[in-house]
């Protein structure tokens, strides 16, 4: 049925409410499922490490620590202040070793190196590694990502 | 009681109306030409997704998914229950006679061109069941869980990122998260186990009715030609040379699974070092390469960049290629042929590179 000068007929208007309305439904169920595929489990903000077993260091020493589901990379420069670094390579993800004879940190997969400062100086690799910030505080060594504050 | 098999068959038939699938079988006809041998290809890939099918549902009821059970799950399956290890190996190698017989069928109907008109929906199924079979031995791979896989999973995942936005959007729904952990196993074993095999049966199911409607292939130039190409019944003759060639490739799998089974190493440490000699499947190789010859960074963007939207323009140009190839006889036909014979060398070549 078309009632005159309509644009469309009445089975038209009545087939687009129906879709329209069972659209809207369908689409009020994707944001919580996008969210649960999606997992919330994102990189801490800090870890909190006991100095002690770090307060040994020699300086140019090199040590792993856990970084959320990845290794972490910690240093004790010359005035014996710490270091810290993201363990794994800015080439594809790949976990990066510390070389003591070499003085280089290095990464087998596809051959990434990077200097003792963390700087990629041949290979793949088109970054330094990613850098954390040390924080020794009574008997505890924070470990945070840059531009997060100690947490009071 | 007696059973009347004929009312019984009728009473079936009734129901289900399958007298037109048995007609149709048996009248259905296969061409006869220089070329026919390639039409093994596509049923040969089905005797092997049939095997990957019953190996894969033997490996799961024991396989564990799991951070602390994936690698020893395996180990038990190997070691204590009978013939856990033949097993293993025939499901790992039928995934590579798989993959590698989706390739020859591909390149098969590259070269005879049989995706021209009408046949172009069957090209890009194929092209989907190509991905998805690809994406199948990428998922497996992680499963067994040791640092090598671990690593090559951890690399394979990262790809995306390359791709500004979106790119990290796929690599946290690939691995669970930012990382590759124990969710990320979880999750492959699902992708593996569970939504591929729907997937790949949803678009196998479309590329063999699509075959059945169009009917085999001949060769263009008998098509040109109108010539009558002589035909084999489907049934029983060409199912009897099917039967035998399916033989014979069953033996060369138990052959070659029995002589090399794959090894097991130790379990999957996040925070060790990756290993030396980290590298994808066989049939990924090629693709690792490219990345590999991009220099880490071209003007503004990253060599990664450029090297994945370049894979990803190739895909998608193979993906239409019928739409390209328009007139198959003509000049720019002959280039697509020369054009594939190309991307062969080209594949083996940097597979082989990649292992140097
Ligand atoms: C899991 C993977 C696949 C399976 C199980 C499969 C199965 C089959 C079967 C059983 C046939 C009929 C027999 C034959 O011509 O060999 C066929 C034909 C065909 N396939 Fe596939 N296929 C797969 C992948 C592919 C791929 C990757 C392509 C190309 C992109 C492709 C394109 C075609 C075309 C165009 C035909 C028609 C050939 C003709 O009529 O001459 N298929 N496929
Ligand atoms: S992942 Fe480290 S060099 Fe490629």
């Amino acid at each position: 049925m078309r009632i005159d000068n309509a644009y469309f007929t009445r089975r038209k208007f009545l087939n687009s409410i129906l879709g329209g309305w069972l659209g809207a439904v369908a689409a009020s169920f994707i944001s919580p499922i996008v969210k649960f595929v999606w997992p919330p489990y994102k990189e801490p903000d800090e870890v909190k490490l006991v100095f002690a077993d770090y307060s040994a260091m020699q300086p140019g020493e090199v040590k792993n620590f856990v970084w959320g589901s990845k290794p972490g990379l910690i240093k004790r420069a010359q005035d014996g202040s710490f270091i810290a670094w993201v363990g794994v390579c800015t080439h594809l993800d790949c976990n990066v070793t510390w070389l003591p004879a070499k003085k280089q940190f290095f990464c087998a997969c596809h051959d990434g190196w990077y200097d003792e400062n963390g700087t990629n100086v041949s290979g793949p690799p088109p970054k330094p590694l990613r850098r954390l910030e040390p924080s020794v505080e009574g008997e505890d060594l924070f470990i945070r990502k840059p531009g997060v504050g100690a947490k009071t | 009681m007696k059973i009347d098999m004929k009312k019984f068959a009728a009473w079936f038939d009734d129901r289900l109306a399958l007298t037109p699938i048995f007609k149709y079988m048996t009248k259905k006809e296969v061409p006869q030409h220089e070329h026919s041998f390639w039409y093994y290809t596509g049923s040969s890939i089905l005797l092997f997704l049939f095997i990957q099918i019953v190996t894969g549902i033997m490996l799961a009821l024991y396989y564990k998914p799991t951070l602390e059970g994936a690698t020893d799950s395996i180990g038990r399956i190997m070691t204590e229950l009978p013939l856990g290890w033949l097993v293993r190996s025939v499901h790992s190698w039928s995934s590579t006679f798989m993959i590698a017989l989706v390739m020859i069928h591909l390149l098969a109907i590259w070269f005879t061109k049989s995706y021209r008109k009408p046949r172009e929906a069957t090209w890009m199924t194929g092209m989907m069941l190509l991905v998805v079979s690809m994406v199948f031995g990428f998922t497996g791979y992680l499963l067994p869980w040791d640092d090598l896989s671990l690593s090559a999973t951890k690399v394979g995942t990262n790809i995306p990122m390359a791709i500004p936005v979106v790119g990290k959007w796929v690599t946290q729904f690939l691995r669970g998260g930012d990382d590759v952990t124990g969710d990320t196993l979880t999750r492959f074993f699902l992708f593996h186990v569970c939504i591929l095999p729907l997937v790949i049966f949803a678009i196998l199911v479309v590329h063999i009715l699509l075959v059945q409607k169009e009917g085999m292939s001949v060769p263009l130039k008998d098509e040109i030609a109108k010539k009558k190409v002589p035909a084999l019944p489907f049934w029983p003759n060409f199912i009897l040379r099917e039967v035998v060639i399916w033989l014979v490739l069953l033996g060369i799998l138990l052959t070659i699974s029995l002589m090399f089974a794959p090894s097991l190493e130790l379990t999957a440490d996040l925070m060790a070092p990756a290993p030396e000699g980290v590298k994808p499947e066989w049939y990924f190789l090629f693709l690792f390469q490219t990345l590999k010859i991009f220099p880490a960074n071209m003007g503004p963007v990253t060599g990664e960049f450029v090297a994945v939207v370049l894979i990803l323009i190739a895909v998608v140009a193979i993906f239409f290629l019928p739409f390209i190839d328009n007139k198959p006889e003509g000049k720019k036909g002959k280039i697509i042929a020369y054009l594939g014979v190309a991307g062969v060398i080209y594949a083996i070549v940097f597979s082989i590179w990649s292992l140097l």
